[in-house]
């Protein structure tokens, strides 16, 4: 997707921008004050799905920069946020940290985890890593439940983050403004890797790991490095969990929760920051429309009316994901770039 | 401690048969179908259905769950995974975790979260020699070994065995052959689901029907798989006796920890010897 008619660039600082034309300065604008905004008018219903779409948002960053960006196919992602998340239960409630200092820790601690079954990565790659993903996902997750200090499969109280949860009536909006906050720095952030030569040694890696190392990229650290970063983003989006819920088990995090991340991910397009957005705006609005798809279908089916949200929510979701791999198997983002394109020339074909 | 040993043995021939139904499809086609778990599940829960709500005989549900089985492999790989042919391995692999979802889906739909066990064998433990063992283990145990024999009789002394062989090591050659590549991709996920009904019945004795029962003939499936080497027959015979034993070894001496022990016996031998035991190594070129 080039730059509209009219636009060069002709200096590097232009090159290099994330946010290029005044157009588009005017729409980010715009659309940070809506988000904003939508706090304050929105029903409360909606309001817990967009905080969860936040969430939901900064895990597939961080699963985008490790699948799109750095070709390494991780189904654990879900495991990782569970080490994000555990990270601040534990230490909030049996240490007394801060929860705000708790955030960079369950960073770290998750892109420490994530290190651990990044390593095999080196010498593995394709169906070999994507089963050390999954054995990490089991592996984790049986941790967790086997230790008396993490509540086990009990689950353990989160305390809340000062001064954003004080149990007045505008939680949830605060709350919000916290995510959205955290959920912006992170989508500047992983815009900054991708421009950066640690994005360009990651592309370099998923478009032919051998040619990379041969032109001297160092294979070993780069991976690693992807694994780290990405589990990170899957540490704080643990930390938004953890305080949001604010109590956790370990079945939160199951295996299913891993294939949606992966799922928003090929939804919205591989590779590309705008798409992983798309593909979890999508795929929770989905889950939106699942409510009720299945509310009306308990009045047809009345026997079937106990398991109808968790079959419905299973079929509309494998659905719409294989509907996505037969027909745009590039994603959504791809779509809108062509849509897009067809508008900018209209009168014309090309 | 022999007991023990024993048992761990008998249902690592049932991990073994688990698989085989991946080998299948993963020699002929390079496809690894996550889906096979739910596939076993969906069929356990029809044999149920047969035998409980239709009220067919014994004698008849069976044959049909057989045929069944080789519909749905078949189905299952001509109008999901053949339009994908040439695709990224991501999509595919993407996809087999979709059909999962689907049958996992509506099993929970038709049948809600009932869950059973088949009682085609007596229970408790019997007596051989002074050993105790369970009679349903055992019989699950020889009936993977006998198909382990008929499998091996299959691709070494017929002629479909052999294109197979020949599809597995070359398609390009195999197409020039006169072998027609697709037809085979087919008769794998068709003999892959005709494993899946034997699972299912096998499975829905030893253990409980559950909703969840796919992940867990996953649990069990991937890591054997993984130490056996993902295109070998012999390899998954071998890994899945190892877990087995390994796995009632670790049951007997660390308790809780027996749950993931095949996850951990998978993390060594990925990072030791990735291809596995028995698989073929691949030499990357760039």
């Amino acid at each position: 997707m080039g730059l509209p008619c009219g636009t060069f660039n002709s200096r590097p600082e232009q090159d290099m921008a994330i946010v290029r034309t005044k157009t588009q300065w005017v729409l980010v604008f715009l659309s940070l004050a809506f988000f904003f905004t939508l706090a304050l008018y929105l029903p409360m219903d909606w309001l817990v799905w967009l905080i969860m779409l936040g969430i939901y948002g900064v895990a597939v960053l961080g699963l985008h920069i490790l699948v799109g960006l750095c070709g390494q196919f991780s189904m654990g992602h879900a495991a990782f946020m569970a080490v994000g998340a555990y990270t601040v239960a534990v230490l909030a409630t049996k240490y007394d940290v801060n929860p705000w200092l708790c955030l960079p820790l369950s960073a770290a601690f998750a892109g420490l985890v994530g290190l651990i079954f990044g390593f095999p990565a080196l010498r593995i790659k394709g169906f070999y890593l994507v089963m050390s993903t999954i054995a990490a996902q089991f592996i984790v997750i049986w941790v967790i439940q086997e230790q008396s200090w993490t509540g086990g499969v009990y689950g353990i109280e989160v305390p809340d983050v000062p001064g954003v949860q004080t149990g007045g009536e505008n939680d949830y909006r605060n709350f919000w403004w916290l995510t959205m906050g955290i959920a912006v720095a992170m989508i500047l952030l992983a815009k900054n890797v991708q421009r950066t030569a640690v994005g360009r040694k990651f592309i370099a890696v998923r478009d032919n790991d051998l040619a990379a190392e041969v032109m001297g990229i160092n294979l070993f650290r780069t991976k690693l490095l992807a694994f780290f970063i990405g589990c990170s983003f899957a540490g704080v989006a643990g930390w938004l969990w953890a305080h949001f819920m604010g109590h956790i088990t370990p079945l939160q995090f199951d295996f299913k929760m891993s294939l949606i991340f992966l799922g928003m991910i090929i939804v919205g397009g591989m590779g590309s920051t705008t798409g992983a957005l798309m593909g979890t705006m999508i795929l929770r609005l989905t889950e939106k429309l699942v409510d009720n798809i299945s509310a009306t279908l308990s009045d047809w089916f009345p026997g079937q009316a106990v398991q109808m949200f968790p079959a419905m929510s299973l079929i509309v979701f494998a659905a719409v994901v294989m509907f996505f791999i037969m027909v745009q198997p590039r994603g959504a983002y791809h779509l809108f770039t062509r849509v897009k394109l067809y508008y900018r020339l209209h009168p014309f074909s090309y | 401690m022999a007991d023990i040993l024993v048992q761990g043995f008998f249902v690592g021939g049932l991990y073994a048969l688990i698989a085989l139904g991946f080998v299948m499809i993963f020699k002929a086609s390079m496809v690894l179908n996550l889906a096979y778990g739910e596939m076993i599940l969906i069929l356990s829960y029809f044999l149920y259905f047969l035998l409980e709500t239709a009220d067919v005989p014994l004698g008849a549900a069976v044959p049909i769950l057989f045929v069944s089985g080789a519909a749905l492999g078949f189905l299952v790989e001509r109008l999901a995974i053949r339009p994908l042919l040439g695709q990224p391995f991501l999509s595919v692999l993407m996809m087999t975790l979709m059909l999962g979802f689907l049958f996992k889906g509506i099993t929970v739909f038709i049948w809600g979260g009932e869950s059973f066990s088949y009682g085609f064998t007596p229970a408790g433990m019997i007596n051989i020699g002074n050993m105790l063992v369970r009679p349903d283990a055992m019989v699950a145990f020889f009936v993977a070994l006998f198909i382990f024999v008929l499998m091996l009789f299959l691709f070494q002394y017929t002629k479909i065995g052999l294109a197979m062989r020949v599809v597995a090591a070359d398609h390009l050659v195999s197409q020039s052959l006169g072998i027609r590549v697709k037809r085979i991709f087919s008769l794998s996920w068709v003999i892959s689901g005709i494993l899946a009904v034997v699972c299912a019945i096998l499975v829905g004795m030893v253990w409980m029907v559950t909703p969840e029962m796919g992940d867990i003939a996953l649990g069990k499936g991937l890591p054997v798989l993984l130490l056996g080497g993902m295109d070998s027959i012999p390899g998954a015979l071998v890994g899945g006796l190892l877990i087995g034993l390994v796995e009632s070894l670790g049951g007997y001496w660390g308790g809780e920890i027996r749950a993931i022990i095949p996850w951990i016996v998978m993390m060594l031998i990925l990072l030791v010897r990735p291809w596995g035991m028995f698989g073929q190594r691949r030499i990357e070129r760039i």
